[in-house]
């Protein structure tokens, strides 16, 4: 059987693939860097990889809105391998700036590729923000979340564009939100800086409705060391390495 | 080809908010509203529908054809790049338009239009003018204007001559200033009489390249006329460390790591660029000093940065801010939005933001370091080999940053800001992101024979020094160029910044094609390396550059510097002691929100410290996150607790009192910061950035005596500088009043650490600890303190209370109590002294302590002893080299520190107040959450 790998799909401008393969590594998954270059090339595919995860980054410079142009690439160069991929129930998780390209290329929160239904826009502040925040895990079904409902999860969060918006300024319904950030008696809050960016509700991780496709503006992968002051971010790393041992079993016992 | 424009509205726009708030604060309070209307302009054959997805998300952005803003409401503001300036987001646009389907788009440009509610027009154009734009790269766009072309476009200027034949001192001196070379006359005369024995005159080319080569900035001729570059490198060599793997011959300084790798260190200033154009100028700074960490050995990976600043007070009024400067709250200010703007993309962890005021600041200082990580196999370069292909690769060529050398160089004058217009760019962050993935690739591929950074000088400069020893020969019809009107010497000298150069072995090309291919990085060969010792370029069939290397590199006259010792005029200091509970908040609030002192978050969280998973202990730390910590530390190698840890020391004040005393102060600072948390100062290495004003006989006396300091200094320590940086150009002029940078030396060190995880940090642990000071206290040598600052005073005694053996003493005590464990908590006295350590611990842990006058005035030295001992000068006094640390109640601490001295101050205490008591007497008392609202209002004030 082959090695379940987790392709780090990564483009120019994006920065936080090594930490997050390492990541990956720590839980107990075997993670590789694929360039978006050698995709949209045919050096390789997605359907080879039994999951994904866009890590954060300024791909293209986050020129025209954060995660605007790798979301377009997606839509105009990968749509078919993307779609297959998503269809073979496979998970997927945006971290950063992969959340704002899953949101940009219209596959968080409905998977309608190519059609948004979402944005990230500039934190209320109109400025980047470095901060160290608390996450607490929702009911929504999420492969990434499982069994850590109710608690909460301390990293770093680190962007400029992390604020969500729905068309007709509605709100996301509560089974699309799978993390909120959260004050230091653990309840959800719009409050300046612990939630850094304004995001309403405190939405601070969106998943779609199948729970496979996570995208969250924090980083679980650079809590995930003895080194680093928290490691409750490799808890979801280690939720993958699970859900792909099961997955393995579950073909291996179905063979 | 026609243009067609895109405008776009946003229904939730945070930018205009914000810019709204800060106008109506920074005095236009009629200013009611705010609207931005962001134009994509496009060049080309297209459908612009099919891009739509690119330049609107339909949740809350519309487009049209035509503006929506109705001028009839209010006054509009458009601003874009001047035409010679490429927008950074130009090449993302084009690789986005030409995936989606649409390969007839020739260029893209963008600009904003800004609706201003409330304010007339010639209001609107004030406020853009001091704000919103800035007229060296940027412009206003008239209502009407018709643009033709998008794209710089025109022929260039032929190659001429330029023969110096007979010119007498005074018509070179001309000559140099009418062409903005800045060169002093002996070098005029030195090119003056090579013409002659060429018996040809020399091409522009080959001036401007002799030109910029001996300028200060690049030849560093003050500090080589003083005989100061040799005296650090000699130290090193005498210390010869172990771990010492490059020191000042390379971009950047190299120290041995763990299990094979090595780490590197490398600072930089960029005073002149920040100073007229603090957006372009910062940003590009720190562009400049990541290549130099690229630019190491065969490429090493960028993981740490600061950025440091030095301006005039940012509060200061508009009418007396000197006429030819910026106001320095916009300097702070654009600073602060550059170095956001840059590190951030580039994915590197901030390890220390400091800014820092001084009158003497009117040419700002604009500082910022670069740690790098690379395999110690790698850690040297080799010599390019004849026959090498000299690869281009990043950004294109443009007309950025002509005679940016020459210019900061020199001193700063009411017209520099107007004159020297094309020495400042905007730096572009995403095409130096894409080479620095892609130069370990290249480096492990073995594509790598030397490889140096494109700065001041340009390619001239990059190929000249790579080939000094060879002979390159260059073909500049090669080079990528953004403006096709630039001539032949443009080329070599243009600073366009984001691009490398790399020697290739030609059997490596097409590998180092590929790779540079797949991580979409542009690339020329521009040329090759050979056997001639010289340096040849060629342009459209011309040869319009022939100069022998050993001429350019050992040709350039040093003239003499005569150095005259400068009278001080000192006055001690006059500030009365506090006596009663209101004096004694009084003089806390002012230490706590004095600028230097404050929290400066309100920048440094703008600046992502975390990036690449590597960090340990960031800038802010303690149990909320926002206490500095004073040092920072990482783990570089993944999955292994191995550390590096850097720590900074920087003083404006000092230096006004005893510059020697200073400069070796600031090394103190600097390693005892590391030493606090638990590093060994055996395995630390130092960088200097220096910035003074020009090399007057008093300035090169007392730098002399600076540099003199710290080599000695280090070689008693042990301690090795391994490199460094020196600008001698901190002056400011204008009509009659010259405005001299105080002396300014920024200590930086760079060490290693066997477990990172047991590095101790500031925030107080547990409540009944005892709080000790090791090391000196001298309550009376507040000179240079903060605390005199406050009260506008200076004085005229500065604690030097260590000896290298006696410092190391404190040190080796501490080290031997922390492989103990013997302290739980520690940080280094300095700015604001024990006050501000005090306060920050308290902060940081939501604890507060009890400080016991009587406790510490049993074992000050007897001279002090005296009655009436200035308690201020406990408090305030900076006792630099002295830790404040926290031990645990019942620890044994005299094997530790028999040979040291050292006070019980007090303990910690559960409640969040710090507390001063004489004996059973409670002197002053005050809540941490009163003192922190204190002090973290001064730094938002200005920034914001």
């Amino acid at each position: 059987m082959n090695p379940a790998f987790v392709a780090i799909l990564y483009a120019p401008g994006t920065n936080c693939h090594e930490e997050t393969a390492a990541a990956v590594e720590r839980a107990g998954g075997r993670a590789e860097l694929v360039l978006l270059y050698d995709l949209a090339a045919g050096q390789t595919r997605l359907e080879s990889f039994q999951a994904a995860i866009i890590p954060g980054g300024f791909s293209y410079g986050d020129h025209l809105g954060a995660g605007r142009v790798f979301g377009a690439l997606l839509v105009a160069e990968l749509a078919g391998q993307l779609h297959k991929f998503l269809d073979s129930g496979k998970p997927l998780l945006g971290i950063c700036n992969g959340f704002q390209v899953l949101v940009e290329a219209g596959i968080l929160p409905s998977r309608s590729m190519g059609q948004r239904d979402m944005a990230l826009v500039d934190n209320q502040s109109a400025h980047f923000e470095d901060r160290k925040v608390r996450l607490l895990v929702s009911s929504a079904r999420c492969v990434w979340t499982e069994g850590l409902v109710g608690t909460i999860l301390e990293m770093p969060s680190a962007h400029g564009e992390g604020r969500p918006l729905f068309p007709n300024a509605k709100s996301l319904p509560a089974k699309h939100v799978a993390l909120r950030f959260a004050d230091r008696s653990g309840r959800p809050t719009d409050a300046y800086p612990d939630n850094p960016n304004g995001a309403a509700g405190g939405v601070a991780g969106v998943v779609d409705s199948k729970g496979l496709v996570l995208g969250l503006m924090p980083h679980p992968e650079r809590a995930s060391l003895p080194a680093h002051y928290s490691q409750d971010g490799l808890k979801i790393f280690q939720n993958l390495a699970n859900w792909l041992d099961r997955r393995a079993f579950a073909t291996q016992t179905s063979a | 080809m026609p243009i067609q424009r895109i405008y776009t509205c946003s229904r939730d726009d945070a930018e205009a908010r914000s810019w709204l708030a800060f106008l109506r604060r920074r005095g236009f309070p009629q200013l009611s509203d705010l609207t931005i209307e962001r134009v994509v302009w496009l060049e080309g054959s297209f459908d612009a529908n099919r891009l739509m997805p690119l330049f609107v998300n339909p949740v809350y952005q519309t487009a049209a054809p035509a503006s929506a803003l109705d001028p009839a409401k209010g006054p509009i503001v458009e601003i874009g790049y001047r035409p010679a300036v490429t927008d950074p987001e130009t090449p993302s646009i084009l690789t986005a338009a030409r995936a989606l389907g649409e390969n007839g788009i020739q260029w893209a440009r963008l600009t904003k239009r800004y609706q201003f509610f409330g304010v007339d027009d010639r209001e609107a154009r004030a406020l853009a003018g001091r704000f919103l734009f800035n007229k060296i790269v940027q412009r206003i766009l008239s209502p009407n204007e018709s643009v033709r072309a998008l794209r710089p476009a025109g022929e260039p200027d032929p190659v001429t001559t330029v023969s110096l034949s007979e010119l007498s001192d005074a018509e070179l001196a001309q000559l140099s200033a009418r062409r903005s070379w800045y060169a002093p006359v002996s070098q005029m005369r030195v090119i003056q009489a090579r013409e002659a024995i060429r018996g040809r005159p020399h091409t522009d080319a080959e001036i401007e390249i002799l030109i910029q080569s001996w300028s200060d900035h690049c030849y560093h001729t003050t500090w080589k006329s003083l005989g100061l570059l040799k005296k650090l490198s000699e130290a090193t060599a005498r210390i010869d460390h172990p771990l010492v793997i490059s020191s000042f011959k390379d971009n950047a300084g190299g120290l041995e790591f763990y299990e094979d790798w090595a780490i590197t260190l490398k600072g930089e200033t960029h005073n002149f660029p920040s100073s007229i154009a603090p957006f372009g100028g910062v940003a590009t700074k720190h562009g400049g000093v990541i290549r130099d960490t690229l630019g190491f050995g065969k490429g090493a990976y960028p993981i740490g940065g600061t950025t440091v600043m030095g301006t005039m007070d940012p509060l200061m009024p508009e009418d007396e801010v000197p006429r030819g400067s910026l106001h320095p709250q916009l300097i702070l200010s654009e600073s602060v939005r550059a170095t956001s703007y840059y590190v951030n993309p580039m994915g590197i962890p901030m390890m220390h933001a400091l800014y820092r005021k001084h009158p003497g600041y009117a040419k700002c200082l604009a500082l910022g370091h670069s740690v790098g990580l690379i395999p110690k196999q790698y850690a040297l370069k080799d010599d390019p080999r004849p026959g090498d292909l000299a690869l281009l690769v990043g950004g294109e060529t443009g007309r950025d940053g002509i005679h940016g050398a020459t210019a900061s160089s020199t001193q700063m004058t009411t017209e520099t800001l107007e004159k020297e217009s094309a020495a400042v760019q905007i730096g572009h962050p995403i095409t130096e992101r894409r080479f620095t993935s892609a130069i370990p690739a290249l480096r492990d591929a073995g594509c790598i024979r030397s490889i140096s950074d494109l700065g001041a000088g340009g390619i001239s400069c990059a190929a000249g020094e790579m080939g000094a020893e060879t002979g390159v020969r260059l073909n500049l019809d090669a080079a990528p160029l953004k403006d096709r009107s630039l001539t032949a010497w443009e080329i070599l000298l243009s600073e366009s910044q984001e691009r490398m150069l790399i020697a290739v072995p030609l059997a490596k090309l097409a590998e180092a094609q590929a790779i540079l291919n797949r991580y979409e990085v542009n690339y020329a060969s521009i040329g090759e390396f050979t056997n001639s010792g010289r340096l040849e370029a060629f342009w459209r069939g011309e040869k319009v550059v022939d100069l022998e290397m050993s001429f350019l590199w050992g040709a350039c006259p040093i003239d003499p510097l005569p150095l005259s010792e400068p009278s001080r005029k000192l006055n001690p200091l006059c500030i009365p002691e506090p006596v009663t509970h209101e004096d004694w908040s009084g003089a806390f609030h002012s230490v706590l929100g004095h600028y230097h002192c404050s929290d400066q978050s309100a920048a440094g969280a703008r600046f992502d410290s975390t990036v690449q998973g590597r960090t340990s202990v960031g800038p802010y730390g303690g149990k909320n996150h926002q206490m500095p910590s004073g040092f920072f530390a990482g783990a570089p190698l993944r999955g292994k607790n191995y550390g590096f840890i850097t720590t900074l020391a920087i003083n404006p004040f000092y230096g006004e009192i005893d510059p020697a005393v200073m400069a070796k102060l600031m090394m103190i600072e600097a390693v005892t910061k590391a030493v606090a948390a638990g590093a060994s100062y055996r395995e630390l290495a130092l960088c200097d950035n220096f910035y003074t004003p020009p090399a007057r006989p008093e300035v090169a006396w007392n730098l002399t005596r600076m540099v003199e300091t710290i080599a000695d200094f280090s070689v008693e320590l042990g301690i090795p500088f391994i490199s460094g940086k020196d600008s001698s150009s901190g002056t400011f002029e204008m009509a009659g009043r010259r405005i001299d940078a105080p002396l300014t030396l920024a200590i930086t060190t760079l060490g290693r650490v066997p477990d990172v995880t047991r590095l101790v940090t500031k925030d107080f642990k547990h409540a009944g600890n005892q709080l000790l000071l090791v090391g000196h206290s001298d309550p009376d040598t507040l000179g240079g303190s903060v605390y005199a600052d406050t009260r506008g005073q200076r004085g005229d005694r500065l604690c030097d209370a260590y000896t290298a053996s006696s410092i190391r003493d404190v040190w080796d005590a501490l080290l031997e109590l922390h492989s103990h464990s013997g302290y739980v908590s520690a940080s280094a006295i300095g700015e604001g002294g024990l006050a501000l350590r005090l306060f920050e611990a308290a902060y940081g842990s939501g604890l507060g302590a009890r400080i016991d006058f009587e406790a510490f005035e049993r074992v000050l030295p007897t001279p002090t002893k005296r009655p009436g001992a200035r308690r201020d000068g406990l408090v305030f006094g900076e006792f630099i080299g002295s830790v404040l640390i926290e031990v645990s109640a019942g620890f044994d601490l005299t094997d530790s520190l028999q040979s040291v001295p050292y006070v019980i101050l007090g303990e910690v205490i559960t409640e969040g107040h710090l507390i001063l008591t004489d004996g059973a007497k409670t002197l002053w008392q005050e809540e941490v959450a009163v003192l922190a609202e204190i002090w973290s209002r001064t730094f938002r004030e200005a920034l914001e």
